[in-house]
């Protein structure tokens, strides 16, 4: 089997890896061809139907997203069939979402795809909503909430949390346009197996899955910092969403781009409450012989410090001494605190507090 | 991603004798079979047999139980304090009005239905007996697989289930699958409005459609033959075990399993069946891989309906051009289901491509002036009566614009509103889409409200969108449900447009 085959993409031949999809061919042709379902993380589900292109044929059309490319196709993203397709299909997906003044897919959290694609393509007839009650559920959980009219059931959060965290707590769950996103027995996100790992909300193309304390903020109006997350040594790039000088979200930069390939933890996409916190330290401190803490320098602290471990080791000898450094450490820092402690104090006690 | 040891395909058993979706359920089953809970939870509530617990008399809401009077049915039941719950059709149109009590076990309320009479020349002869020799099966074993084949394509033999796609290539696909596991599976999930034709299969010659199942997993080189039964047709399944029974001689090779349904007519669509075998919720994968390359657990698959695999003990023993002389039209004989206003509804073996009236001739007639007819089933949607000499046959009703799907006849005489006929077809896809993909399950409700808006205003612009939304129901669905659910509202517009005009409204 060649390594590569090739394909008519809307009149321009491409050539893409064998086992590559239409999406992967449509791509490389240059082609707007729009998806919701997709993320290129899981498994193809086709279920969005967004992604449909012609291909001749095929007496139907087929998703681009999951239908195999093959040496030889021809294929077509813009014929005013796909046209009508996407137009009729983005008027029934406003039947079923909630819509801002103008009758477009309400803008939510960091952005609404559907919103962008309504945009994009426009819509065919203007269909009544259809108002079916679609299940949410009280969750108290302090993070991730749910808004089930902004859900369009295309199940990117049910299979992120199988196919990459591998933890399953939610599911699709009841059927036809009851559908929903669910936990067992509808319970609370603190009594599932979730992780609050927020996946979920960065896989959502809607918004429908959000940040409850960024509930109502649209990221359009947030400046974005990029950042290295300091809770453990892997180095998750962090995009900081900062409003009036506050981290209001944290998101991943996109799958592929970074060591995190668009995960994030739950310390690290929720756990920002620190940056203002009024209890945070932002100088050194010593206590002074007053028995109060005052701001000092960090020379003036390494110096009363290293003062002070070096007295215990002439009075007691080096094994007086441990070291242990923080699980927020990375290798590179561990490996300084081990010379530290072997070669500048002579003492093999030294752990890591993650190492057990 | 599957936890290791998992065992998946005990969900859906384990969740029925736990009663249905109560709580607690989803965590019990999660601990017995290591899904995680959630995905319990998920498959628990998408069938209707488990997803609400608790006991109570269900009662068909299909059109022909509705003629039957099951309105008065239901105001009976709870007039005595029963709980009930109005459902899918049951598959019990030729004994309407039909219902289930708590433990699933048919009500019914209707007279029996009628059945050709005994025929030894006919191929399945439901009126005859079977003999459990399994004769066919051993000269399946002379003739070997290719020839066998060879047989089904010289009797023309097309997939009984609704699509009508030639059995040969099917078993072909299968043959010429590397060697390995495969497996075979009946399709016995009937459930198409108007059809109960596999029904009287397995309730009456349930060894003949095992027969030609062991025959076709003789062919597919197949150790295991998997029969999914309508959990409806709790009759069927005591009538399969008898007959899995008495054959057992003749089948100690093969590991047969039936599975039973738990409420989703969309399983009868094959690859919604697989999930559903497998224990997942029950929506159809997308298309290709077919099922003869990757099926069941990835497996190749040879899938056929209960009457496909009814013809085959016949084709193999008296040859296929034997079969194909009893066509008409097309090649074979038909079990074609009658039921609506006709004397005496039913299942009538017939030669393939018999016309309406020649049909409703062997069902005692017409009952009142006949109006409409749907020729296979809600999918087909509505013909008037000016195509009552159209052949009912797979080519002829694709070319009406129609479909013969499962065969499913049913007659509609002119004390009926097409408007609410097509109500009815609307409410059960509305009622059996699996949610999966966007067209079908925001298309369906759409086209049903349209309906109910213009049966409550009489105001025709409610339905202005109705084409174009059954239009991307049919271009943009992933299964067959989805394209068809729009038929029986845009076919009785087509066909009845005065049923469809401004109407006055009385209050």
């Amino acid at each position: 089997m060649s390594d590569t085959i090739r394909l008519v993409v809307d009149g321009e031949e491409v050539e893409v890896p064998t086992g590559s999809t239409l999406l992967a061919a449509t791509a490389r042709a240059g082609a707007d061809v729009p998806t919701l379902c997709h993320d290129p993380r899981l498994d193809p589900m086709g279920s969005c139907r967004m992604c449909l292109v012609e291909v001749e044929g095929q007496r139907r059309l087929q998703p681009a997203c999951a239908y195999p490319a093959m040496e030889g196709q021809v294929v077509h993203t813009s014929t005013d069939r796909v046209e009508r397709h996407r137009q009729v299909l983005l008027s029934m997906y406003c039947a079923d979402h909630t819509l801002d003044a103008d009758g477009l897919p309400a803008e939510r959290a960091l952005g609404n795809q559907l919103r962008a694609h309504v945009e994009a393509f426009g819509t065919g007839p203007t269909l009544p909503p259809i108002g079916t009650p679609r299940a949410g559920r009280e969750d108290p959980n302090p993070y991730i909430h749910f808004d089930p009219d902004s859900c369009i059931a295309c199940a990117r959060c049910v299979r992120y949390c199988d196919e990459v965290e591998a933890v399953s707590a939610i599911t699709l769950a009841m059927r036809g346009s009851s559908t929903t996103i669910a936990t067992a027995d509808q319970v609370g996100l603190l009594d599932s197996s979730c992780e609050l790992c927020g996946g979920c909300i960065d896989t959502c193309p809607t918004g429908a899955m959000s940040e409850k304390r960024a509930l109502g903020l649209l990221g359009a109006d947030e400046e974005t910092v990029r950042s290295t997350c300091n809770f453990c040594g892997v180095g998750c790039q962090l995009d900081l969403h900062v409003r009036d000088g506050e981290v209001v979200r944290v998101s991943s930069p996109p799958p592929g781009t970074t060591v995190n390939d668009g995960n994030l933890c739950v310390k690290g996409r929720f756990a920002t409450e620190f940056i203002n916190h009024p209890d945070r330290l932002t100088v050194p401190l010593i206590r002074g012989d007053d028995g109060e803490l005052h701001e000092a320098t960090w020379d003036e602290a390494i110096r009363v410090t290293a003062a002070g471990l070096m007295g215990v080791k002439e009075r007691y000898g080096a094994d007086a001494l441990g070291f242990v450094s923080s699980s927020r450490c990375t290798g590179e820092e561990n490996y300084l605190v081990q010379k530290l402690s072997r070669a500048a104090f002579g003492t093999n006690n030294c752990h890591q507090c993650a190492a057990t | 991603m599957e936890r290791k040891g998992a065992r998946r395909f005990q969900v859906l058993d384990l969740l029925q004798e736990e009663g249905g979706a109560a709580a607690g359920t989803a965590a019990r089953v999660g601990a017995q079979t290591g899904v995680p809970d959630a995905d319990v939870y998920g498959v628990s509530t998408f069938y209707s047999l488990l997803r609400k617990p608790g006991r109570r008399t269900r009662v068909c809401q299909g059109l022909t139980c509705k003629l039957a009077g099951s309105d008065a049915r239901v105001a009976a039941l709870r007039a005595t304090g029963e709980e009930v719950e109005e459902v899918s059709c049951l598959g019990q149109c030729d004994r309407a009005p039909v219902g289930l009590d708590a433990d699933h076990e048919a009500l019914l309320w209707g007279e029996p239905g009628s059945i050709s009479p005994a025929d030894t020349d006919l191929p399945m002869n439901l009126a005859g007996d079977d003999d459990f020799s399994f004769s066919a099966l051993a000269r399946a074993r002379e003739l070997g697989p290719n020839a066998v084949i060879a047989e089904l394509k010289a009797g023309g033999l097309q997939g009984r289930g609704g699509a009508g796609f030639p059995a040969h290539f099917k078993w072909n696909a299968v043959r010429t699958q590397p060697p390995g596991d495969s497996y075979v599976v009946v399709n016995a999930d009937e459930g198409e409005p108007g059809t109960f034709k596999d029904r009287e299969v397995m309730l009456r010659r349930p060894g003949l459609m095992l027969e030609g199942a062991a025959i076709a997993a003789y062919v597919a080189g197949a150790a295991v033959l998997f029969i999914y039964v309508r959990g409806e047709f709790k009759d069927c399944i005591r009538s399969l075990e008898g007959a899995i029974t008495a054959a057992a001689d003749h089948l100690d090779w093969l590991d047969i399993r039936i599975v039973e349904g738990h409420g989703a007519y969309i399983c009868g669509e094959e690859t919604a069946l697989l999930e559903a075998i497998e224990g997942r919720r029950g929506m159809p994968r997308l298309k290709p891989p077919y099922p003869t390359e990757s099926g069941l657990w990835g497996k190749s698959t040879l899938m056929n309906n209960v009457e496909t695999l009814a013809c085959v003990p016949s084709i193999v023993t008296r040859g296929g051009d034997w079969f194909a002389a009893q066509g008409k039209t097309e090649p074979g004989s038909k079990l074609y289901c009658v039921s609506g206003h006709v004397g005496r509804p039913g299942v009538y073996e017939l030669p393939l491509g018999v016309t309406l009236d020649e049909l409703v001739e062997a069902a005692g007639g017409y009952v009142g002036t006949p109006q409409a007819f749907s020729p296979g089933g809600a999918s087909s949607g509505f013909l008037p009566m000016s195509f009552r000499d159209t052949p009912l046959d797979f080519g002829g009703l694709v070319k009406a614009g129609s479909m013969f799907g499962s065969s499913g006849l049913v007659v509609l005489n002119d004390t009926i509103d097409m408007a609410m006929a097509a109500r009815h077809g609307l409410v059960f896809f509305e009622d059996e889409s699996c949610g999966q993909c966007t067209p079908c399950r925001v298309g369906c409700v759409v086209q049903r409200q349209s309906l109910d808006r213009y049966l409550e205003t009489g105001d025709a612009s409610h339905l202005e969108h109705a084409e174009d939304v059954a239009w991307e129901m049919d271009e943009g669905s992933i299964c067959g449900l989805g394209m068809v659910a729009s038929w029986p509202l845009t076919t009785a517009m087509k066909h009845f447009p005065a049923a469809f005009e401004d109407r006055t409204i009385d209050e």
